[in-house]
């Protein structure tokens, strides 16, 4: 072996060499895996031992203008079976008798059910409460899955439903609210890397890393009381109940800021009966942003702002009353089919004439009308924020079709269409001193940057202050002028106008020559703290002043109260010491 | 009778350097063996806190849950519905007929708003639980 001065001879060499060779080979292979290389065999490594899953994050609460949550998300859990499990008939039966009475079934039903099939997981309950699906986690039974989620829940029950929405099966925002901030409301998904076997079922005590934690959704303050909401809500219910009416909306806002305190709409869902296999999609929208109609004589509000903006007109100015306005071949009566004789303006909106609103228009013009109606913010969406938001319908004398019949009918509110929104909008400019506010639902949102408030945005002066203050006294004549108006409510100072307008098509298209009646008001006058407006549908004739002024009647001063408005009248006051 | 003059045999010389090999063999199998040793346990401790740190993490999340829970179940007791249903039925109260409203010499109360997780986040008191311990002993101290 060695030779005789103990030398390695040539050959050992060559070998050692060839050892000292693929010892280098080896040791440079292992070092471009472990440094070079590194991160794609880590991956590698990784998706072969480790199973990946999406963590849902927490979805953000919806809160109204006092911070009471009207949608939260609590932890749940939702339940599987292993089918292949509970082929052992005995098997199932141990497990069902665990695992039904917790979820509501008889454990026969669920065996069965399971039982259909014979592979792959079946889904017994989604978003189980969590304290009985953890109790489930730890249950000794065959083939039970029980997988950590999150549910959504609403502790005022199915209030504002139609304005919040609702949310998917993967927790993405669908309707209202939830789809309109789903962005910010979802919150980013983590990710969790978990140990596995061969076939990739998870190792009930192996190793588990989060990749990537999940960022919970932000939450969203609304500008929504849920007194009010209530209020409203249950004041349309027991309107639409009394009267048969075929639905409606009412809005309530705040004239100076263009916070929204109540949107109610009617028909709607109930989110405690969501039914989202046979969803009927036409109850999902919120009316009173998405569906147009016709203001029919609120409108002479507008009418009589511009015409006295203008300086044309004056509350006193007079024009004599024939009981008809001829537009060329065409010939408009009042709603009642009076004669009035000579009437001032401010009787023109107390009488809620036709003809003197097409006078007024003639006075104004088409262009200078039409400008006027654009400044009011009607003919484009009030970008509120809210989805489904129409443009509304407005023909001027700049479109082809357009004819003077056109400017006379729209000065009284027909021919002219626009949304619940825009109409309390444009009209809360007047209790806004001429400034048009832009309606806003958000108050305040969590965002990844902070907390982001918003402010009310004047988006224009219409008229002047002075203009206003004029419109507002006339429409305070108009409940306080009209004995028994059934508007007018004890203790503060009302301004509003009915309005009436047949003919229409409603219920989605499945009623024409249906009837709106509607009214709107706010209070106090000296120093208006809401406005409100009611609208109701109608499949017969139905004034505004009958049936819509008594839901303001209602509600006006519980509202005020609420609001901590001290009533105008000392007679109901009493000075504490 | 003759004896043989016989040189005395000589002791066996300890070498120096097999025995000191010998010991650095048996210290370095020491060493490797507390070595391992100290792996294992380290391991061994990795592993239990690792178990730990989960189940810690476990609990916390319960926690978490059942807190949630707790908030959703408050904001469901203060809810109109159930206020207006209690009024009703427990108290046997009804909606009034006529209201009559009282002017009192009195600033209206704050509003408790629940649950406190959904309220903004107030402000730390910047030099008070801000600072560390060291730096508010040295403040507390006449001289800083």
């Amino acid at each position: 072996m060695f030779g005789q001065r103990g030398r390695m001879n040539g050959r050992l060499w060559a070998l050692a060499a060839i050892f000292a060779l693929g010892g280098v080979v080896l040791t440079a292979r292992v070092a471009y895996v472990q440094l070079v290389d590194t991160e794609h065999y880590r991956a590698q490594a990784q998706n072969e031992h480790f199973g990946q899953q999406e963590v849902r994050a927490a979805r953000g609460a919806i809160l109204d203008r006092n911070g009471y949550p009207l949608a939260t998300t609590v932890d749940a859990f939702d339940v599987f079976v292993n089918r292949a499990d509970w082929q052992n008939l005995d098997d199932a039966r141990k497990a069902a008798a665990i695992i039904a009475p917790l979820i509501g079934q008889k454990p026969d039903d669920l065996v069965n059910q399971v039982r259909n099939e014979d592979k792959g997981l079946y889904l017994a309950y989604a978003g189980l409460d969590f304290a009985k699906g953890a109790s489930l986690h730890d249950a000794d039974a065959p083939g039970l899955r029980v997988v950590q989620t999150t549910k959504r829940f609403y502790p005022e029950g199915d209030l504002a439903s139609t304005l919040l929405g609702f949310v998917g099966r993967d927790h993405t925002g669908l309707t209202g609210v939830e789809r309109d901030f789903d962005r910010e409301l979802g919150g980013v998904p983590g990710t969790i890397y978990f140990e596995r076997d061969s076939i990739g079922n998870r190792l009930s005590l192996g190793a588990e890393r989060i990749g990537q934690q999940p960022d919970p959704g932000g939450n969203i303050r609304l500008t929504i009381d849920r007194y009010i909401q209530r209020l409203v809500e249950g004041e349309l219910e027991a309107q639409i109940a009394k009267t048969g009416a075929l639905g409606g909306s009412i809005v309530v806002m705040e004239p100076k800021t263009g916070a929204l305190l109540a949107v109610a709409s009617n028909p709607g869902f109930k989110l405690s009966h969501l039914d989202l296999n046979k969803p009927d999609q036409s109850l999902f929208r919120d009316r009173a942003v998405t569906d147009v109609y016709e203001p029919g004589s609120v409108f002479k509000t507008l009418t009589a702002s511009m015409a006295i903006d203008l300086g044309l007109v004056t509350p006193e100015s007079t024009y004599d009353d024939i009981g008809a306005a001829y537009i060329g071949p065409s010939t408009i009566r009042n709603w009642d089919f009076s004669v009035n004789g000579v009437t001032s303006v401010t009787q023109i909106l107390q009488r809620s004439l036709n003809t003197g609103a097409v006078w007024m228009s003639g006075l104004i013009g088409a262009d200078a009308f039409y400008s006027y109606v654009r400044k009011f913010g009607l003919g484009e969406p009030t970008h509120v924020g809210l989805g489904g938001e129409p443009d509304g319908l407005v023909r001027s004398n700049a479109d082809p079709d357009w004819t003077e019949v056109d400017l006379a009918t729209n000065s009284f509110g027909q021919g002219i269409a626009a949304t619940p929104l825009q109409v309390i909008t444009a009209i809360g400019s007047i209790a806004n001193g001429g400034r048009l506010m832009r309606p806003y639902i958000v108050q305040e949102m969590d965002t990844p940057e902070g907390t982001r408030s918003f402010s009310p945005v004047v988006v224009r002066q219409v008229m002047s202050e002075q203009t206003a203050a004029t419109v507002t006294d006339m429409m305070n004549q108009v409940v306080e002028g009209n004995p028994g108006h059934l508007a007018a409510i004890k203790g503060y100072h009302v301004a509003g106008k009915t309005g009436t307008t047949t003919g229409a098509t409603l219920a989605d298209g499945t009623v024409r020559n249906g009837n709106v009646a509607s009214f709107i008001g706010f209070a106090p006058v000296n120093d208006p703290k809401m406005i409100v407006l009611v609208k109701l549908d109608f499949k017969e004739d139905r004034l505004g002043g009958q049936v819509s002024a008594p839901v303001f009647a209602d509600l006006a001063p519980s509202i005020l109260a609420y609001l901590g408005v001290k009533p105008d009248g000392p007679q109901l006051v009493a000075t504490g010491p | 009778m003759a004896a043989l003059h016989r040189p005395a045999i000589p002791a066996p010389r300890i070498l120096g350097k097999p025995r000191a090999g010998k010991l650095l063999l048996v210290g370095a199998i020491a060493l490797v063996v507390i070595a391992a040793g100290f792996q294992v346990n380290q391991f061994s401790r990795l592993t239990s806190t690792g178990y730990q740190i989960n189940e810690l993490n476990r609990q916390r999340a319960e926690r978490q849950a059942e807190n949630h829970a707790l908030e959703a179940e408050v904001a469901q007791l203060s809810s109109l519905a159930r206020v207006d249903w209690e009024a009703r039925t427990r108290r046997h109260l009804e909606p009034a007929q006529q209201k009559l409203y009282i002017a009192v010499n009195h600033d209206v109360p704050d509003r408790q708003t629940l649950p406190t997780r959904f309220l903004p986040p107030e402000a730390p008191d910047a030099g008070q639980a801000g600072d560390p311990t060291w730096k508010r002993l040295l403040k507390s101290l006449p001289f800083f």
